[in-house]
């Protein structure tokens, strides 16, 4: 996306984008935003794209509807309202509170008498389409012992309130994370399979992704990870003149990079820096000469000749050949590093991709249990290409942060997965000897094959340390 | 550019490589021909090194006996570099750098502000994946040693990376031509440097005397993001006070715990090899008072000793390794072929079990946009649809009808 008249996509709302949308129950929605267009957001309300535009991301909105017409989102009751910027999400539709009990004492639990407001009247009172605001400082007026709750009781009751009748919302840029917690809250766990943002944000850093690596990946998560290392490299920058690129290996004939669709990368960036790749193709590519002899790129002239319907045919074979040929490039390279989300087996299809990457560059695969990365390690132990392989986990728990009040939350979802971190090593093939030892072996007669068996006893004693790391180089 | 970031193949003189010894032991080296890298395990030449690939294991043999010693060369990263470190300070781990750099979107557009740098194992993570990024020590030496570094791993001559020393609590985030900073100013005319800042990290005693400080430096063109680092509870308070006071928002604290596990393997050993080692011992105490009653039978009687002599024999045959494999006493190595193994994972024996608290928050100086230049802007959508499609209208239908069933 390029810049229009001094709106950055990238920190300013602007149509034809994918964002995130933040109610005020806390959950999430992703709306592509439309220029000229409506949003709505159900029982929260309605409001027009153009009223948000230009906003910095952020920014949050309250839906009002003082002095509009009655205007609804057609075939709905959701009545289109105004905007107008908050200052605060937290201070949002939050009457002052005041007159409140040390204790809870005096509170009994009638149920719901204590609310003289009927249901009916708070229905009418949304179809008048009061503020959220209005109706909150309304609830609390004719709730007769509110005044008997602690300052800490009356805080919950609102913000329980707020859920409900609150009609404010934030807007915020789609950057990884948020597309994670958007999937994660959509109820899509088993498709990111698993991961959290503090494994995501590990794996990033452990697979030392910058913006000009070359990287190979396998992705089973419909495309998050991909999504995840292009905003690192490339900050959702289109014009990014960063030169990184990910090869992207999948298992079927085409590939799941589905969450792709709601980033703000063009077509044609995306095209050139994610390379997509079946495992066939990659493993077992087509020889070139067998290309070449079933295709020949015309001239310009040539094509130019062509007649309308058979120019069609003759580019859709170009970029056919185009794509076979840069099939055999890519398989034919090596890289930066390896990242892979993916739940085929692990000890036969790592040490495979691993052939393919750059000696002293990180290894990081991702996965839900640790036992597939338990297996994964002790069969790389055995395989001098691979040093050190490491099982991490990394969690976060996060505090309510309320003053007077701090303590971690009761509950949160459990999982977030492993990393298993190494890095791809280049075997000694002959180990060279010193000078002082040549000296010494030429005076015990030097043989050739004993020296040999000496390596050959040497690499197995290193198998063994390797299968016990704490125990590495310890005995030499 | 820098040979933190720029992929390199084969090492050269000059280069820093990071030796690895063992998991928690990486030494970083200056390669120089006719340098020797001293180890417990063996001395290596540095010229060995010279033209082979990083990654590369170096083998030597040992004086005195016929083994191996080895080594690993690879090409220093932040991760790998906060591994083997010089500490000066405390230092920030991977597991709360990496979830620090994705909760605040670090990536290159980011503009961070990182205070104080301390051993300087975040700054290079930082200086990886951001556009720029300012660093501040107040500590002297520290700022010396850390300029001094940054400067040979060229943080510095790749131009992303300015280190300024500073107090940030007394004298704020404001570079300006004269003050102590690694920052090059273009001659008299440029007076300070606009920080524009978007992501700020405070590593301090106390956060909250710099938050105030921060105003005039972070970014008024887009959401900045802020995470302080206090390993005490009443420093987050603190800070927390701090935060409202200066109007930041979506405020939260968390704690991230980060685990290691060793790939290892327990020994199979079963009920009926168990059932069998004591068959064997209830059969030889058995043996045991038979034979002891042949000897009182054959002392009484005056019988011929040979018989014993052989029964004694037999005994000395019973194959013990057969069924008794539980490596008591016998020292088994972990994996030894001749046993039965299952995978197990064993957590490190020493594990962070505190790092520091982290509280992020954010902050949207500018909350308005230019009504003008949004018209014109939009002028040019003038022809795009200005109503939903009939697939969202069909969608809101159906989750207006949901909503009122749920009500």
């Amino acid at each position: 996306m390029t810049k229009h008249s001094g709106i950055d996509p990238l920190t300013q709302i602007s149509p034809n984008q994918h964002v995130l949308i933040r109610l005020p129950s806390d959950n999430l929605k992703i709306v592509e935003l439309k220029a000229n267009a409506i949003v709505s957001l159900g029982k929260f309300g309605a409001f027009r794209v153009n009223d948000i535009i230009g906003y910095r991301f952020g920014t949050t909105f309250d839906i009002v509807y003082d002095g509009v017409e009655e205007e609804f989102v057609k075939g709905t009751q959701t009545m289109i309202g105004k905007i107008s910027v908050l200052e605060n999400r937290l201070k949002a539709s939050s009457p002052a509170l005041e007159n409140s009990s040390e204790n809870n004492r005096g509170l009994i639990n009638l149920g719901s008498v204590v609310q003289e407001m009927s249901m009916a009247e708070i229905e009418a009172m949304k179809r008048e389409a009061a503020s959220g605001d209005a109706i909150i400082s309304k609830m609390i007026e004719s709730h007769k012992s509110f005044h008997q709750k602690t300052v800490h009781s009356q805080e919950k009751y609102l913000k329980r309130k707020k859920q409900k009748f609150a009609k404010f919302f934030t807007v915020e840029y789609l950057d990884s994370s948020g597309l994670l917690h958007y999937l994660i809250e959509k109820g899509d766990v088993l498709r990111v399979m698993d991961i959290s943002q503090e494994s995501l944000g590990m794996a990033l850093n452990l697979a030392n992704i910058n913006s000009n690596g070359q990287y190979l990946c396998i992705d089973e998560t419909g495309g998050l990870i991909v999504y995840a290392m292009l905003e690192r490299m490339f900050a959702g920058d289109s014009n990014s003149k960063a030169k990184g690129k990910i090869v992207v290996v999948h298992e079927n004939e085409h590939p799941n990079l589905d969450l792709l669709k709601f980033s703000s990368y063009s077509d044609n960036f995306i095209q050139r820096h994610v390379k997509t790749i079946s495992v066939l193709d990659f493993f077992e590519p087509a020889k070139e000469a067998d290309i070449k002899s079933l295709f020949k790129p015309l001239s310009a002239e040539e094509i130019n000749d062509l007649k309308s319907n058979k120019k069609s045919a003759y580019f859709r074979r170009l970029k056919w050949y185009q794509n076979q040929l840069s099939n055999i490039e890519v398989a034919a390279s090596s890289f930066d590093g390896l990242l892979v989300a993916s739940t085929l087996y692990l000890p036969t299809l790592i040490p495979r991709l691993g052939e393919k990457i750059h000696g002293s560059r990180p290894i990081v695969c991702y996965s839900q249990y640790k036992e597939p990365l338990l297996e994964l390690s002790h069969s790389l132990y055995e395989n001098l290409n691979y040093l050190a392989p490491s099982l991490l986990e990394t969690r976060c728990r996060p505090y309510q942060t309320v003053r007077g009040k701090l303590h971690p939350l009761m509950t949160m979802k459990g999982g977030g997965g492993y990393l298993m971190w190494c890095h791809r090593v280049l075997p000694a093939a002959e180990p060279k000897l010193n000078e002082e030892t040549l000296e010494r072996s030429d005076v015990k007669n030097s043989d050739v094959e004993g020296d040999e068996d000496a390596h050959n006893l040497d690499q197995e004693e290193q198998v063994i340390k390797r299968r016990k790391p704490n125990e590495e180089n310890e005995k030499l | 550019m820098s040979q933190f970031f720029e992929y390199k193949d084969t090492i050269k003189e000059g280069d820093l490589v990071l030796a690895w010894l063992s998991r928690d032991n990486l030494k970083p080296i200056t390669v120089k021909a006719g340098e020797v890298f001293n180890t417990r395990y063996g001395a290596f030449s540095h010229s060995d090194m010279i033209g082979k690939p990083f990654g590369s294991q170096i083998a030597i043999r040992t004086k005195g006996s016929n083994r191996f010693g080895f080594i690993h060369v690879l090409q220093p990263t932040p991760e790998l570099w906060s591994i083997s470190l010089p500490h000066r300070t405390q230092i920030v781990y991977t597991p709360d750098s990496s979830y620090i750099m994705q909760r605040m979107e670090c990536n290159p557009r980011s503009r961070v502000i990182e205070a104080g740098t301390g051993s300087g194992s975040f700054s290079h993570a930082f200086a990886r994946s951001a556009g720029h990024l300012f660093s501040y020590e107040f500590h002297e030496v520290r700022y010396e040693q850390a300029k001094q570094e940054f400067k040979e791993h060229g943080l510095l001559e790749a131009g992303n990376t300015t280190i300024t020393h500073r107090d940030v609590c007394k004298d704020g985030f404001e570079i300006k031509n004269g003050d102590t900073t690694s920052h090059e100013f273009r001659g008299p005319e440029e007076t300070k440097v606009e920080l524009n800042a978007d992501c700020i990290f405070l590593d301090l005693p106390a956060p909250w005397d710099a938050i105030p400080n921060l105003t005039s430096v972070i970014s008024k063109e887009k959401k900045v993001n802020l995470c302080c680092f206090s390993p005490c509870i009443e420093q987050v308070d603190k800070t927390l006070e701090a935060l409202e006071e200066e109007g930041w928002q979506d405020v939260q604290t968390v704690e991230i715990q980060g685990r290691q596990y060793e790939a290892r393997r327990q020994m199979v050993r079963r009920l009926d090899d168990a059932i069998e080692r004591l068959r064997d011992v209830k059969r030889r105490k058995h043996e045991g008072v038979e034979k002891r009653q042949k000897n009182v039978e054959q002392t009484s009687n005056n019988g011929s000793s040979v018989e014993a002599t052989e029964s004694d024999k037999d005994l000395k045959h019973t194959e013990k390794t057969h069924f008794n494999p539980f490596g008591k006493g016998s020292r088994v190595k972990e994996g030894d072929s001749n046993f039965e193994w299952t995978q197990v994972s064993k957590v490190e024996l020493e594990i962070k079990s505190h790092t520091s608290f982290l509280t992020f928050a954010s902050k949207i100086i500018d909350r308005t946009r230019d009504e003008e230049q949004t018209k014109a802007y939009l002028a040019t959508f003038k022809d795009e649809g200005s109503k939903l499609s009939k697939r969202e209208q069909r969608r809101l239908k159906a989750q207006a009808n949901k909503d009122i069933q749920k009500e």
